[in-house]
C-alpha cells in the first residue's frame, strides 16, 4: 500500500549534511579571534562572515493531511533554517582559495533543502556545486480519480570546476550532475477491459559528466564541450492484494500482477561555441549542438486472475523488447551589426532537427482455463511496431535597436519560423493473418510556417523611473496540438521606480491567443480556441529607516480559455466547449521592525484566492466548465531576541489555511510553531 | 506554403545577413584599431594609450573612498595581478580609462570615463569588453534583456556587493534573502540575491511561485538561473538547454528524457509548457487545466484519422472512469511498450 514514511538512508544523509554544516560553523566560530570595524571576523589567514540558524519546527494539521503534505509537506523535527559562510583569504597568493561561500537551508524537517558551495582562486580555479533534495508527496482525491500517488525523494546536484577561469587564452571545464528519485507510489495496470490501481516503487536516476575547453584562437572565442548522461529506470510495479479493478461490475479479477520494466539510456552530446566581436562593430555568435540519445528496455508483465469473459487466467505473460534512438542537431547563428553608436541590427538564425527511431517486439503467452476449470488452448501472440519521427525547424529573427537618448530606446523586429514533422510507423501482428489493418501503416506529415513582429521601448521619464514595454504579434506554431497556427498578441509593460527609501514596481501582461480553425473531418466542425490572459502586478518595498522595512505586493491573474472540443458520449460524438477560468488574487505583506539591537520582529501575510469560474456551470455533458477556486493563506510572525553578541534566539509561528470552493474534503489548517538559535560569526558590530 | 517559397525566404534573409556582414567588415574593420572604451558625448577615447597615463587604483582612493572600499575586495580589483591580465586590467582605470588627466584636474569631467551619462547598452559594452566570449554570455547582445535595454549594471555592481545587516525573515520563504542572508549576493557581484533580484521587475512570478503546486524557488532550493539564462540565449524565454539539446526540464526530470518508441508528439515539439505551468499552479502536477480530460480533449478532438486522433465512443465522458485519461494512459510522456501509452 501507499507508504507515508520516508526512507532511513535519506534521513542519515540529511543528518550528515546538517551535522557537517553545524560542525563547520563551530570550527569557524572557535577559530575567530576578534573583530573590528569590518563585519567579518579575523581568523588568521581568513576573514569569515557567517551565520547559522538551527532549531525545531512543530506541526499540527487539522483537516486533510494528504492535501497538506501534497502542498507543503512540512514535518515536525530538527531543521537547519538557514546557514551561510563566506570565507575570504587575506593573502590570496599563498592560500588555496580567495573565497568560499557555503550556503545551506532546509535540511531536516523541511520538504526541500539545499547546500551550495562556491569557491574560487583567482586565475586558478572556480568551483561551483550544489546538492539539493525535494521530498515530493502527492495524494489527492481530485486528480486522476485519486490515483498516481507519490511519496518520493528527489536528490540532485551539480558540480562544476573551471580551471584558469579568467584566462582568455585557455580555460578547462569539468562537471558532473546527478539525479536520483526513489520512493513508493501508485500507478495503474490495465487488461481485460478493466484497470486497477497498483503499487509502484519509483527508482530512477541519472548521472552526467561533461568536460570542455574554451579559449581564444585567431581572435575568436571558441569553446567545445563533450558530455555524457547515463540514466536508468528501475521502477517496479506490482499488486499487493487481489483487486476487482475499477470496473467492479464486470468479471475481471486480478489476483496477481507485476511489471518489471528496466530502462537503460545514454546520451552523448557535443557542443561547439564561437564568438567574436569585430572592431566593436560586428558581434558574431555561433553554436552547434549534436546529441545522440538511446534507450533500451526489456519488459516483463505477468497477470494471474480472471478475464472479462470469466476465464481463469493461470498466467498471461507479456515480454516486450524495445529500443529507441534520437539523433538531434541544433545550430544557432547570431550577428549584431553596430551601425552607429545608436543604431544596431541583429540577425539570429536557428535550426533544430531530430530523428527518432524506435521499435518494439511483443510476445504474449496466455495459459488459461474456462470458468469451469477446463483447459483452454494456450495463446501465443507475436507483434512488432516501429516508429520514425523526423522533425526540423528553422527560425529567423531580424531586429533593430535604436537609442534615441540615454532615456529612450526602442526595438522592432520580425520573426519567421518554418517547421516540418514527419511521422512514419508500422504495426504488425505476426501471428495474425494479413489483412487491411495488419500490417497497419501510419504516415503523417505536418508543415507550417509562422510570421510575427516584435517591438518594444524603454523610457525613463525621470532619472529613477523606468518604463519598459514590448509586444509580439503574429502566429504561433501549434500544429501538433491544433490544426492551425494560433494568432497571438502578447503585450507587457513594466514600470520601476527606485528612490532612496522606496522601490515600486508595476506590470501589466496581456496574452491573447485565437485559433479559429476547423476539424479535419469529412464534415468539418469548429475547432476554435480563444485564450485570454491578463496579469496585473505591483510590488512596493519601503525602508524609511534601518529599523523598519515593509514589502508588499498584489498580483491579479485573469485567464479565460474557451475551446471547441468533441466529446465521446456515445455515437455520434458530441461537440461541446471546454472552458477554464483563473481569477486569482495574490497579496503579500512582509514587515520587519528592529527597534533596538536586542529585539527584532518579522510579520508576514500571504494570500492566494482564486475565484475560478464564479457562478458559471456546464449545462450539459458535452460542455466542460472548470477552474480551481480555492483560498490559500499564510500569516507568519517571528521574534528574534539577542541573547549574546554572537547569538539570537528566535520564536516563530506560521499558519496555513487552505480551502476549496467545490468540496471541503481537502481543506486543512496547519499550525507551525518553531524555535531556533542563530549563531553569528564574524559580525561583531551587528 | 510551398517549399520553394520557404527556401527563397530563408535564402533572402541569409543573403541579407551575409551581405550586411561583409559590408560592415569592409567598411569598418580596417579603420579602428587601438581603441579603448568607446565613448560618446565628448568622453575621452584614448586611441593610443600611454602606459604612463595609468595612475593606479590607490590614487582614486583619496577622493572615492566609498567606491574603493567595496571594489578593493572584488575580482575586478585583483585581476590585474594575473600575468595574462597585466597591463590589460588596471583596477578602476580598466573601465574608467587612464586617470592621469583626471588626477591633474579633477574638475574636468571630460578627462575620465564616467558612466553617469551613458545608457544601459553603452555601459554593457564596457563590461562585454572582457566578459564576452564565454558561452553563457555569447548571445547577450541579442537577448531579451539587451533588447529591452536592461544592462549589466541593472543586476550586477561593478564596485562589489555590500553586505547588508542580518534581519529576521520568513522561516519558510526566502522573502528578503539578500538582507536575511547577506553574503549570498556576493556571487557574481549581484546587487541582490536570486530570486529577489529577478522579482524586482518580474513581480508576477512571486504570485506564481506561491501557488499550492510550484517549483521550490521561494524556498531557495531552486533559482531562476537554474532554468533561465539572464544573459540571453537562443531558446524561448531564455531557457537553458540540458544534456546537449534537451529542454531544461529534462535536467532534473530525467525519466521524461526518452527517446521513446512511441513518443507523445507535443512533448518533443511543443515542449513541457504545452501542458504544465512551470512556475506554479493551483492544479495538481502544475497542469494548465484542473481536469485531466479537459487538457487532453482540447487537442484530441480534431484529427480523427491521425495518430493524434480524438477518443472514440467507448471513452464515454458521462462516466467518471473515462474522465481521467491518465488512469489508463499512464505513460503519457512517451512509452516504449504501448502505442497508446498504457504501459
Amino acid at each position: 500500500m501507499f507508504a507515508l514514511k520516508s526512507k532511513p538512508y535519506f534521513k542519515i544523509g540529511r543528518l550528515a549534511l546538517a551535522i557537517g554544516v553545524t560542525a563547520l560553523s563551530a570550527v569557524t566560530g572557535t577559530a575567530q579571534s576578534g573583530g573590528g570595524e569590518d563585519k567579518s571576523a579575523d581568523t588568521g589567514d581568513y576573514k569569515i562572515t557567517s551565520s547559522i540558524e538551527i532549531g525545531g519546527r512543530f506541526r499540527k494539521v487539522d483537516g486533510s493531511e494528504n492535501k497538506f503534505r501534497s502542498d507543503l509537506n512540512y514535518r515536525t523535527g530538527f531543521r537547519v533554517f538557514d546557514s551561510s559562510f563566506l570565507i575570504e583569504s587575506k593573502d590570496p597568493k599563498k592560500d588555496l582559495m580567495d573565497s568560499m561561500l557555503i550556503q545551506s537551508s532546509g535540511w531536516g524537517a523541511d520538504p526541500s533543502g539545499y547546500t551550495r558551495i562556491n569557491a574560487e582562486r583567482l586565475g586558478v580555479y572556480r568551483f561551483d556545486s550544489n546538492f539539493r533534495q525535494v521530498r515530493y508527496f502527492n495524494n489527492l482525491n481530485n486528480f486522476a480519480a485519486g490515483q498516481h500517488k507519490h511519496n518520493t525523494s528527489h536528490l540532485f546536484g551539480d558540480f562544476d570546476l573551471k580551471l584558469r577561469p579568467q584566462s582568455e587564452k585557455l580555460r578547462f571545464l569539468v562537471g558532473g550532475s546527478f539525479n536520483r528519485t526513489k520512493g513508493p507510489g501508485t500507478t495503474n495496470g490495465r487488461a481485460y477491459r478493466d484497470d486497477w490501481q497498483a503499487d509502484s516503487e519509483y527508482n530512477y536516476r541519472s548521472k552526467d559528466l561533461r568536460a570542455g575547453i574554451e579559449g581564444k584562437v585567431l581572435g575568436f572565442n571558441l569553446g567545445v564541450t563533450q558530455g555524457f548522461r547515463g540514466f536508468t529506470d528501475r521502477t517496479r510495479y506490482f499488486l499487493t492484494e487481489p483487486t476487482l479493478g475499477n470496473n467492479t461490475t464486470d468479471n475481471t479479477r486480478i489476483t496477481s500482477w507485476f511489471r518489471e520494466f528496466p530502462i537503460d539510456g545514454s546520451s552523448y552530446f557535443t557542443m561547439l561555441n564561437a564568438h567574436r566581436t569585430f572592431a566593436e562593430k560586428v558581434d558574431f555568435t555561433g553554436q552547434y549542438v549534436y546529441s545522440s540519445t538511446s534507450t533500451i528496455n526489456p519488459m516483463l508483465e505477468v497477470i494471474i486472475g480472471r478475464d472479462n469473459n470469466n476465464n481463469q487466467i493461470d498466467r498471461d505473460e507479456f515480454r516486450i523488447d524495445g529500443d529507441a534512438k534520437r539523433i538531434q542537431q541544433r545550430g544557432n547563428l547570431g550577428f549584431t551589426f553596430m551601425l552607429t553608436d545608436k543604431f544596431s541590427i541583429s540577425e539570429t538564425f536557428s535550426w533544430d532537427s531530430f530523428t527518432i527511431n524506435g521499435g518494439e517486439n511483443l510476445i504474449e503467452r496466455v495459459f488459461s482455463r474456462t470458468s469451469a476449470g477446463a483447459p483452454r488452448p494456450d495463446q501465443y501472440i507475436n507483434s512488432y511496431a516501429f516508429r520514425t519521427t523526423d522533425y526540423r525547424r528553422y527560425m529567423n529573427l531580424v531586429e533593430g535597436d535604436y537609442q534615441f537618448s540615454k532615456r529612450l530606446s526602442m526595438h522592432v523586429g520580425y520573426k519567421y519560423t518554418d517547421r516540418r514533422a514527419t511521422l512514419w510507423g508500422i504495426d504488425r501482428t505476426v501471428t495474425s493473418p494479413t489483412s487491411g489493418t495488419n500490417p497497419l501503416l501510419h504516415e503523417e506529415v505536418e508543415n507550417n510556417d509562422t510570421n510575427s513582429v516584435i517591438a518594444g521601448m524603454k523610457m525613463k521619464p525621470m532619472k529613477r523611473w523606468v518604463v519598459y514595454w514590448d509586444v509580439e504579434k503574429g502566429d504561433a506554431d501549434n500544429i501538433f496540438t491544433r490544426t492551425g497556427n494560433y494568432k497571438f498578441t502578447n503585450f507587457r509593460v513594466r514600470s520601476r521606480l527606485s528612490l532612496d527609501k522606496i522601490g515600486w514596481s508595476a506590470s501589466v501582461i496581456t496574452k491573447d491567443n485565437l485559433n479559429p480553425t476547423l476539424t479535419d473531418e469529412a464534415v468539418p466542425r469548429s475547432f476554435g480556441t480563444d485564450v485570454n490572459t491578463r496579469i496585473y502586478s505591483t510590488a512596493l518595498d519601503w525602508t524609511p529607516a534601518t529599523m523598519f522595512n515593509l514589502s508588499t505586493g498584489y498580483t491579479y491573474t485573469h485567464m479565460t480559455a474557451s475551446t471547441a472540443i468533441i466529446v465521446p458520449v456515445g455515437t455520434p460524438r458530441l461537440q461541446g466547449v471546454s472552458r477554464y477560468f483563473i481569477r486569482d488574487n495574490h497579496y503579500y505583506l512582509d514587515a520587519t521592525v528592529k527597534p533596538n539591537k536586542y529585539i527584532s520582529f518579522f510579520g508576514a501575510y500571504r494570500i492566494s484566492k482564486d475565484l475560478g469560474q464564479g457562478d458559471r456551470t456546464a449545462n450539459n455533458i458535452e460542455n466542460i466548465t472548470s477552474s480551481y477556486p480555492m483560498s490559500f493563506q499564510s500569516p507568519e510572525v517571528r521574534v528574534a531576541l539577542r541573547i549574546h553578541r554572537n547569538a539570537d534566539f528566535n520564536v516563530g509561528y506560521q499558519y496555513f489555511k487552505y480551502g476549496e470552493k467545490f468540496q471541503t474534503l481537502q481543506d486543512y489548517r496547519a499550525h507551525l510553531p518553531s524555535i531556533s538559535v542563530r549563531l553569528f560569526f564574524g559580525n561583531p558590530d551587528r | 506554403m510551398k517549399a520553394s517559397t520557404q527556401i527563397l525566404k530563408v535564402a533572402c534573409l541569409g543573403s541579407f545577413a551575409i551581405v550586411l556582414a561583409l559590408w560592415i567588415a569592409y567598411g569598418t574593420l580596417s579603420t579602428v584599431s587601438g581603441t579603448d572604451v568607446a565613448s560618446d558625448s565628448g568622453e575621452p577615447v584614448a586611441t593610443a594609450v600611454n602606459p604612463d597615463d595609468y595612475v593606479g587604483s590607490e590614487s582614486c582612493r583619496a577622493c572615492h573612498e566609498d567606491q574603493f572600499k567595496g571594489f578593493d575586495d572584488t575580482k575586478h580589483a585583483k585581476i590585474g595581478n594575473l600575468p595574462e591580465w597585466k597591463n590589460k586590467a588596471q583596477g578602476c582605470e580598466s573601465c574608467h580609462g587612464p586617470g592621469a588627466g583626471h588626477l591633474e584636474d579633477a574638475t574636468d569631467k571630460t578627462k575620465i570615463v564616467s558612466f553617469k551619462g551613458k545608457n544601459s547598452k553603452q555601459v554593457s559594452e564596457t563590461c562585454l569588453t572582457c566578459h564576452a566570449g564565454k558561452e553563457s554570455h555569447n548571445n547577450f547582445r541579442r537577448g531579451e534583456h539587451w533588447r529591452n535595454d536592461v544592462g549589466c549594471t541593472e543586476c550586477h555592481t561593478a564596485h562589489g556587493s555590500v553586505l547588508a545587516d542580518y534581519k529576521v525573515g520568513s522561516g519558510t520563504f526566502a522573502g528578503d534573502a539578500s538582507a536575511q542572508n547577506a553574503p549570498r549576493a556576493v556571487n557574481a557581484m549581484l546587487k541582490a540575491a536570486e530570486p529577489q533580484l529577478c522579482m524586482t521587475c518580474h513581480t508576477e512570478t512571486k504570485a506564481q511561485f506561491s501557488k499550492p503546486f510550484h517549483h521550490k524557488v521561494l524556498e531557495g532550493t531552486m533559482t531562476c538561473s537554474d532554468c533561465h539564462n539572464a544573459h540571453g540565449g537562443f531558446e524561448a524565454k531564455q531557457t537553458k538547454m540540458a544534456v546537449g539539446a534537451d529542454a531544461s526540464c529534462i535536467k532534473c526530470h530525467s525519466d521524461k528524457q526518452g527517446p521513446f518508441v512511441f513518443e507523445h508528439g507535443p512533448v518533443k515539439t511543443e515542449g513541457c509548457s504545452a501542458c504544465h505551468t512551470p512556475h506554479g499552479s493551483n492544479n495538481p502536477k502544475m497542469l494548465v487545466r484542473s481536469q485531466v480530460r479537459q487538457l487532453c480533449l482540447e487537442c484530441h478532438s480534431a484529427l480523427p484519422n491521425s495518430d493524434g486522433g480524438a477518443p472514440q465512443a467507448p471513452h464515454n465522458q458521462s462516466t467518471s472512469r473515462y474522465q481521467n485519461c491518465t488512469t489508463c494512459h499512464t505513460r503519457i510522456h512517451g512509452s516504449n511498450a504501448h502505442k497508446f501509452f498504457f504501459r
